[in-house]
């Protein structure tokens, strides 16, 4: 009895934490209606700090504290008010969403370089001995934990219903075009939104950093766990994001000390499926959910990316035959393999094109898919002796299946909901392969795999495996090109930019988004496996979020829409690690950045970029042909 | 115009069903909350007719529309479209029975040139599966360079046939509702559901619209308009229903329109001393 009672306690700990998480997410997503996916990034630096002042420094708790606080918050201002403030402004909300996981990563990577990698733990505030009692054992920082949360959370309800401000506040997020006629500087109250969320969020960090220790990308795991903790309490209530908070603790603990530590996401995770399937608006709604899954009418408008035929044919020719000569060049020995990473990388960022370039869904778990399509292919060939092509048409349809099941349970994929259940998936598959120790290896990966082969053909070195997945590449770029140019192409452009009129001539929306899905998950699936074939090993992280995240930059520095330009931005961001191998560790950092940069000055990307430059360049013997020739 | 007919038109199909009206409103009330914004309307829209609906703001026309094309569910009564009862239908299931509605504000794709934007109102008659399109098979192809033609024949014929293109929301205003009007009829619908389509159009885009869509209603499809503009109205329409706050106060010919004493009434308010 009083073993359960002691794993409630420590549910209800773990569970403050991320109530506090979810509290940020919560104000934000009220004022700017959207999700912030930096979130728990505010955590770690407030916490990074506090080991700074109090143990570099060696200032009193209390002084350390403040310091750490307000330094981690004006940091955060000023990063928020050059990037998530005019981003929200500009851009999409499905953009935004993108863009905040690229400020996610950019956090991650400075924390990276300024403190390393390694993991740090502070002092408790008032000592190591726990209060006791009755019997039950309540570690101190527990204590100071609840009582600043409870302050909070007081402090923001009082900010919100009772001043001025509050109401300024809570205008932005009802009618920003009506609360700006009010005389409302909307920017100011976006960023002002943000500086508190940083606050909390560090406030957060600095309660937290006694009793768990941090590194680097614990961020992420904020970030998840707070994100996971408002779906299930429901966005934009400051009630659901407490309980949701505190039941994912408790899920949390109570499946590491009953089942294994190894399974205590698998938990959490299911209890956020069977809330999102049960009530897809989680527990407290507030009110009617706003439509984000439509583009705001003031925000959609992009550059038209068009390459016109002759041109296009010119390019493509041109581009292909580079590729095919490469290995044939003298080119650096070290090149041809991340050549090939770069391509097989390529094939799933295809896929994530299509499913948000041309459909507007975002997937923030697609390297779920890569992991089955990986691990389902690798142990089949290795544990049961599968030709290697079997497995990997075997995890195509597991794939398939599992996007459909994904579809199922997300019922409309609005936009929120899919990024959210593509997470949940994401995190679910990577814990239970962390779990399946005896199957998949576990954390440290699973080893032997053998190389891909075709009816006794090897592709055994880079170079085979190089045209290999060029090939794949070049024939999945045909056929979605063959696709996205007529009738499928157009009814997803139409999905993305305005439901209502799609439905309205005929669309059926939700078959459309369905089979964009299951497209993108078999390619991501294909992916995973040549991935594995190719490497001969898949450890969890190969394919885990930071890679789904690392996907979406990739996609948004080549340019959403133009299914080429995942190739240049995979290349990209593939080569420059091994080229610059001393700055290695500025990696992280710079992805984020660049999604970040990218998205506010050229939204188009490195590709759309190219295209409208080539079709300004002269050409004999064409003009610029028009698309609706008679 | 001559030629528009079997542009737009496959002629067999118009000849089927003109008995069956095309639109029938039976007692559609809706209620939001505790205002009645339609009540108890009953109205219909005979096979190969264009009618329009007026009425003063806030009359429930909008309202009613989005009823028919169930939007909204209706609080009771029941809508028909050619024969078949359309209440509960999902918005593909109403398209694919040949209903096609336009919006009141444009509702033009972003990120779509013009002629995309066209072409995407025949999303309902591709007859090329996805897996074709994707093999670049003959047929998808073929079939894509019929609707090229189709759209940009029919974009020629509203005077946008050099901003084929074009982003179509770099267009001004009028001519993104023209394309939105444009993109259902490439939809080949049997009846076209117009909401306010002259709104944000100059006078010379609106006897251009005025003559399209009476071409349109001559080639076999029949039309419900809901519009403001009164002399638009009354050079197009071949019947004309007027609602006032809710209710249906008349119906019938133009001419007849013009002189009935309740519809003044509405639009002008009563004489001094009288009340209705």
């Amino acid at each position: 009895m009083s073993s359960i009672v002691q794993v409630i306690i420590g549910g209800l700990l773990q569970g403050g934490v991320f109530a506090i998480v979810a509290l940020g997410f919560s104000l934000v997503f009220r004022v700017t209606n959207v999700v912030n996916l930096s979130q728990g990034a505010f955590c770690v630096l407030g916490a990074m700090g506090m080991y700074y002042f109090q143990v570099v420094f060696d200032w009193p708790i209390l002084l350390a504290a403040i310091a750490a606080v307000v330094c981690s918050t004006a940091f955060s201002l000023v990063v928020g008010a050059v990037s998530f403030v005019p981003a929200v402004s500009r851009l999409p909300n499905s953009s935004t969403l993108v863009l905040t996981a690229g400020l996610l990563t950019f956090f991650i990577g400075i924390t990276l370089v300024v403190w390393g990698n390694q993991p740090y733990a502070l002092p408790p505030f008032s000592g190591e001995t726990p209060l006791v009692i009755g019997g039950l054992r309540i570690p101190t920082q527990g204590v100071w934990l609840v009582g600043v949360s409870a302050a909070i959370i007081l402090g923001l309800w009082l900010l919100l219903q009772k001043t001025t401000l509050g109401r300024a506040l809570r205008a932005c997020a009802e009618n920003p075009a009506a609360a700006r006629l009010m005389g409302i500087n909307l920017p100011r109250m976006m960023l002002l939104s943000f500086g508190l969320a940083a606050l909390i969020g560090s406030v957060g960090g600095v309660l937290i950093a006694p009793v768990m220790s941090l590194q680097f990308d614990t961020g992420q795991f904020f970030t998840i766990s707070g994100f996971v903790a408002v779906a299930i309490g429901g966005i934009g209530s400051f009630v659901g994001s407490i309980v949701g908070g505190i039941l994912l603790g408790i899920a949390e603990q109570f499946a590491a000390f009953y089942v294994s530590s190894l399974f205590a996401n698998t938990l959490a995770l299911l209890l956020l499926l069977v809330v999102l399937i049960l009530r897809p608006a989680g527990l407290f709604s507030s009110g009617p959910l706003r439509r984000s899954d439509v583009r705001d009418e003031a925000r959609v408008h992009r550059a038209l990316v068009r390459l016109p035929g002759h041109r296009a044919l010119i390019f493509a020719v041109v581009l292909v035959a580079v590729l095919v000569l490469l290995p044939v060049m003298p080119i650096p020995s070290g090149l041809l393999p991340s050549l090939v990473i770069s391509l097989i990388l390529f094939i799933a960022v295809l896929g994530l094109d299509l499913l948000m370039g041309y459909a507007g869904q975002v997937s923030l778990g697609h390297a779920g898919f890569m992991a089955i399509g990986g691990y389902c292919a690798a142990i089949l060939s290795t544990s049961f002796g599968w030709p290697p092509l079997l497995g990997v048409i075997a995890a195509l349809v597991l794939s398939v299946f599992c996007a459909l099941l994904l579809a199922l349970a997300t019922g409309q994929l609005r936009g929120l909901y899919l990024a959210l259940a593509t997470l949940a998936f994401g995190l679910l598959i990577d814990s239970l392969i962390v779990g399946l120790v005896d199957v998949t290896g576990g954390p440290s990966g699973l080893v032997g795999i053998p190389a891909f082969e075709v009816a006794g053909f090897a592709f055994d070195t880079p170079v085979r495996m190089y045209y290999l997945a060029l090939t794949l590449s070049v024939v999945l770029v045909l056929a979605l090109e063959g696709g996205m140019r007529l009738g499928f192409g157009r009814a997803l452009k139409a999905v993305r930019s305005d439901q209502l009129a799609a439905a309205a001539l005929g669309v059926n929306v939700r078959r459309v988004k369905v089979v964009a899905l299951c497209i993108s998950a078999a390619l991501a699936s294909l992916s995973g496996s040549l991935y594995a074939f190719s490497f001969h090993f898949l450890s969890p992280e190969m394919v885990g979020t930071t890679r789904s995240f690392e996907m979406l930059a990739m996609l948004v520095l080549g340019g959403e829409g133009t299914l080429i330009g995942g190739f240049f931005g995979s290349l990209m961001l593939t080569l420059l690690p091994t080229l610059v191998q001393d700055l290695a560790v500025f990696k992280t950092a710079v992805e984020g950045a660049l999604l970040v940069v990218i998205f506010l000055l050229m939204p188009e990307g490195l590709f759309g970029r190219l295209v409208l430059w080539l079709n300004t360049v002269p050409l004999y013997g064409t003009k610029i042909a028009r698309a609706g020739a008679r | 115009m001559a030629e528009y007919g079997s542009i737009i038109w496959d002629q067999d199909r118009a000849r089927g069903g003109k008995m069956t009206p095309a639109l029938e409103c039976r007692s559609v009330s809706k209620i939001f909350g505790g205002l009645l914004a339609v009540d108890d309307v009953s109205l219909t829209v005979p096979s190969g007719s264009l009618c329009a609906l007026i009425g003063p703001n806030g009359a429930g026309k909008t309202t009613l529309f989005n009823v028919a094309t169930n939007l909204y569910a209706p609080s009771s009564g029941e809508v028909r479209f050619f024969g078949k009862k359309a209440t509960g239908l999902s918005a593909p299931h109403i398209a694919a029975l040949g209903v096609i509605r336009t919006f009141q504000t444009a509702r033009v794709f972003p990120g779509m040139t013009t002629i995309e934007n066209v072409m995407a109102g025949a999303h309902l008659h591709i007859r090329a599966p996805v897996i074709s399109q994707m093999l670049w098979t003959h047929a998808a192809r073929r079939e894509e360079r019929r609707l090229i033609e189709k759209a940009a024949a029919l974009l020629d014929m509203i005077g946008l046939g050099n901003s084929c293109d074009v982003a179509a929301t770099d267009l001004p205003i009028g001519a993104q509702k023209l394309i939105e009007v444009v993109r259902a009829l490439m939809a080949n619908p049997k009846l076209l559901l117009l909401d306010e389509p002259a709104a944000g159009l100059n006078d010379h885009e609106t006897a251009e619209l005025a003559v399209f869509l009476r071409a349109t209603r001559d080639a076999g499809t029949s039309i419900l308009v809901v519009e403001h503009n009164m002399s638009f109205v009354m050079g197009v329409a071949d019947q004309v229903f007027v609602l006032d706050a809710g209710r249906l106060i008349a119906s019938g010919a133009p001419q007849e329109i013009q002189q009935d004493q309740t519809v003044i009434e509405a639009y002008l308010g009563a004489p001094e001393g009288q009340t209705r």
